[in-house]
């Protein structure tokens, strides 16, 4: 009767859940490639966590509501010994609801990220050349050196010739950025991308990102390079505009960059 | 004088030992055509300062002149509040001492925090400059570390695991005060960092920052460490108390579960904590003695720092909140009025915790530029510990189920701490898993999720058991009307201020900004609002907590009618806290089994119910 309730209840709430959270739409602004498998993901993870959440959250409630006790302090339940099978069971069930999100959203996930298949996350592991520097999966359309200084950013397109303070992509290509940094510690995270890397110095990080719709700083605010890690003074105040451009007005910046 | 007059003394030894070891000993240095740069100067000074400090409040007269063949000079174990203030070796002092320091700290942190809200209640500057931002912001955050890290072990595991195992006092009671002693130096170090530029690398210390930055970064480098060092010792005394001194019948399978828990936490702190000592200490090479560890200029390599530091950083986590587990878990218990449920489970689960914590750091590095491989196994590990962690919830939800609750103060409190570590928790699964967190990783998501695990979780079972215990410490009864005042103003404001900074954070503000776009200034004006109300709430207990202990009404030696030994005696109880060993004879909890008995106590007290 009690165990009827409870898995009522819980149904329930977890069909609430999982409906709101199927319906959430209250993302950035997502422009690119990466930017929908990270919403994918955080969306998935959401639906997940929607069984566990009503779980507890039933069980509270039912407790606070329909196992206050009466007197101060109440007179204790006569004790019932436990039934062996139940932490087993939920060992079990926990152990591998564990194992299924590391495998989904959390290895495909970043397989998808990478755009690499699952085979080869392990790449560059201890069997085989273990190097310093990000790898990122394969090359990109286009190459873009970012370099972070106290407290600005500075883009360079090695193929064009031509280097900018905005950040200034074409719509549908995947890029390349060869991150660095010329004194400390910075991040390079543009929000409507939904990923970053560090920039640091003496090294070399790399990001792959390709970017699926045109926009700008000027009509979303999450087009913008942010610098995500503490760097001092001028830490909140490090942020470059982003511009996505079709192809054609992407060629014409540049043309226009290079005769200056 | 009297009272003080240790703590003067103290703090005239220790001022002699910075002059000696700091300017005096740069200008001879200097004098002799050497050079001895001001950092090296901060540190040798604050390092004999504390040496100083140590000596002067008592470690000299009642412990350091035995090794020298002098005969040691000792105080009266009773002696009023006097006892408070000196090297007083007796583990309820020492419980007492560290409750109250980190309380105090905790009220500096959280009004650091309302400096920090005010400034980010609107976009653009209002209060503070770029750099007084990240100070107060720094310190904030070091100030909070210490607070999680010490609160719950030095101040409730020194006062209630001796009376729980049936110990008259820790396995080593002058280290026991070394530890707690260590720490005054530490809060007088990070505040006087202010005086000579402060730093702005924030709690983590990132180099390259932390090795250029002002000479304050010293000074919190050396408060780190020397906190590093208290922590290992009392690790260490915790460890040996419990595994050596427990009563006679006192079997590992009958601990209470907060004895368990600070044993747990107890494991790491010995194990991890020479780690986080080991990178902050390459940063202040890197500073004062021209090593390349981490230094841009001189070809370092700053991702290293990142790995050792979180190698210790991310264990700390659970060195602050397995306690909390144990804390929630015994108050629950008690005010189910039944057994801890799957006991045996919650035990494994603390020690799944403590074995996993250590292969999980490298998932505060998935941005950072370490090699591609280690995404994948941190991913999986890191989300494996929610299956031990499960256990705790699983012995939480099956004890209330199984219960008739008695819902006083302290038990809203441990209801409230499952609400708020269920969103700690499930949150986290959104930073380990990586596609999520390249995005997510140092924004007001993250932010949001270690405040819900940290204070949600911690602060909430602290206050739980802080109230639990609170007519055992001192001998009087809170007030429940204004227990439960501070609860409900406290849990509300606490969710109203947290849970929009998840929004926030995924929708691009950053971590330690002083400033943002003005896109984001709704959810930072709401949250400044609940930012207010939640320390406003803190002033509810503060006032509860002195106005209690002076005028509340007497506490009887069990309140709660709780089974475990610690009610067994007064309140407060006597120096030697049980008039002859105790002797244990069953289970911690036994609530609705008639007849069966946790312990009997020796004939010689008379306190026997």
């Amino acid at each position: 009767m009690r165990v009827g309730v409870l898995a009522a209840w819980w149904v329930v709430l977890t069909g609430v859940l999982v409906w709101a959270a199927s319906r959430f739409q209250g993302f950035p602004l997502a422009a690119a490639r990466e930017a929908a498998v990270a919403d994918h993901a955080f969306r998935f993870l959401t639906l997940m966590a929607s069984p566990v959440f009503a779980l507890v959250v039933v069980a509270l409630l039912y407790s606070v509501l329909g196992r206050r006790g009466q007197g101060d302090p109440p007179e204790p339940p006569p004790y019932v010994p436990e039934h062996p099978a139940v932490p087993r069971v939920w060992f079990a069930l926990t152990a591998a609801l564990a194992a299924y999100v590391i495998y989904n959203p959390g290895l495909v996930g970043l397989a998808e990220m990478r755009e690499v298949p699952l085979s080869q996350l392990l790449g560059g592991s201890p069997g085989g050349r273990v190097r310093l520097a990000s790898l990122g999966g394969a090359d990109g359309d286009l190459v873009v050196r970012v370099r972070g200084s106290r407290w600005l950013w500075q883009f360079e397109y090695p193929e064009q010739g031509v280097t900018a303070r905005e950040l200034v992509l074409p719509v549908g290509r995947r890029v390349r950025f060869e991150v660095t940094s010329t004194d400390i510690v910075h991040s390079f995270w543009v929000p409507a991308f939904r990923t970053k890397i560090d920039a640091v110095p003496n090294l070399t990080t790399y990001l792959h990102v390709t970017p699926t719709r045109t926009g700008s700083f000027e009509a979303s605010v999450d087009l913008r390079v942010q610098c995500a890690e503490l760097c001092g003074v001028g830490h909140a105040l490090m942020a470059s505009p982003v511009r996505v451009l079709e192809p054609e007005k992407f060629d014409a910046w540049v043309a226009e960059q290079a005769r200056r | 004088m009297r009272v003080i007059g240790p703590v003067l003394k103290g703090l005239l030894y220790g001022a002699v030992g910075y002059v000696l070891g700091g300017p005096v000993l740069a200008a001879a240095v200097r004098a002799a055509g050497g050079s001895f740069p001001f950092d090296l100067e901060l540190a040798a000074g604050s390092v004999l300062g504390t040496v100083g400090w140590l000596a002067g409040v008592g470690m000299w007269d009642v412990w350091a002149r035995g090794w020298f063949g002098l005969p040691l000079r000792s105080w009266p174990e009773e002696d009023g509040v006097a006892r408070y203030f000196r090297f007083t070796t007796d583990h309820k002092v020492i419980g007492i001492q560290y409750l109250v320091t980190f309380l105090g700290l905790l009220f500096l942190g959280g009004a650091l925090a309302m400096l920090m809200r005010w400034e980010l209640m609107r976009p653009g500057m209002q209060l503070l400059t770029l750099n007084g931002f990240n100070q107060v912001m720094s310190l904030h955050g070091i100030i909070m570390i210490a607070v999680a890290v010490a609160i719950l072990l030095g101040g409730l595991g020194n006062y209630c695991v001796p009376l729980m195992i049936g110990a008259h006092d820790m396995a080593f009671p002058r280290v026991n005060a070394l530890s707690y002693w260590l720490t005054p130096p530490v809060a007088v170090m990070l505040l006087a960092s202010l005086l000579v530029g402060g730093w702005d690398s924030g709690w983590t210390a990132y180099p390259p920052l932390s090795a250029v930055n002002a000479p304050g970064q010293v000074l919190m480098i050396v408060a780190v460490v020397i906190f590093g060092l208290s922590s290992i010792l009392g690790g260490i005394n915790f460890l040996v108390t419990i595994a050596r001194m427990r009563a006679p019948g006192m079997t590992w399978g009958r601990l209470p579960i907060f004895v368990w828990s600070v044993f747990a936490a107890s494991l790491l702190s010995f194990v991890v904590t020479q780690y986080l000592a080991a990178s902050l200490l390459m940063v202040l090479l890197d500073r004062v003695a021209g090593m390349s560890y981490f230094h841009f200029a001189r070809g370092g390599t700053p991702v290293v720092y990142q790995q050792l530091f979180w190698f210790y950083s991310h264990p700390a986590v659970y060195i602050m909140i397995v306690p909390a587990f144990g804390a929630a878990l015994e108050v629950i218990t008690h005010f189910a009025r039944t057994p801890l449920y799957a006991y045996r489970w919650v035990v494994g689960g603390f020690l799944g915790i403590v074995a996993l914590s250590t292969i999980v750091w490298a998932h505060h590095n998935f941005t950072s530029g370490m090699p591609d491989w280690m995404h994948a196994p941190m991913l999986a590990t890191t989300e494996a510990i929610s299956v031990p962690t499960g256990l705790v919830f699983l012995s939480a939800l099956g004890t209330l189920l199984r219960g008739r609750l008695w819902l006083r103060t302290p038990m809203l409190f441990a209801l409230a701490w499952v609400w708020n570590f269920l969103i700690g928790g499930i949150t986290g699964i959104f930073n380990a898993d990586v596609a999520t967190d390249l995005h997510l990783h140092d924004t007001y998501f993250v932010v949001a999720h270690f405040h819900y695990t940290i204070m949600g979780g911690e602060i909430f079972a602290l206050l739980a058991a802080v109230y639990y215990w609170y007519p055992k410490i001192t001998g009087r009864m809170y007030d429940e009307r204004l227990g439960r005042l501070h609860f409900w103003w406290s849990f509300l404001a606490f969710n109203a201020t947290f849970l929009p900074m998840f929004w926030a954070g995924l929708h691009g503000m950053n971590r330690r900004i002083a400033d943002y776009p003005a896109a984001l200034g709704g959810v930072n004006l709401w949250t400044s609002l609940a930012a207010f109300l939640l320390g406003a709430s803190f002033l509810v207990f503060l006032y509860n907590f002195v106005v209690s202990w002076v005028r509340g009404p007497r506490a009887e030696a069990n309140p709660w009618q709780a089974s475990t030994l610690e009610w067994q005696v007064p309140s407060p109880p006597p120096v030697e806290n049980f008039p002859a060993p105790p002797v244990v004879v069953g289970a911690p909890y036994v609530y609705g089994i008639p007849g069966v008995r946790h312990a009997v106590l020796g004939a010689a007290g008379g306190s026997e119910r």
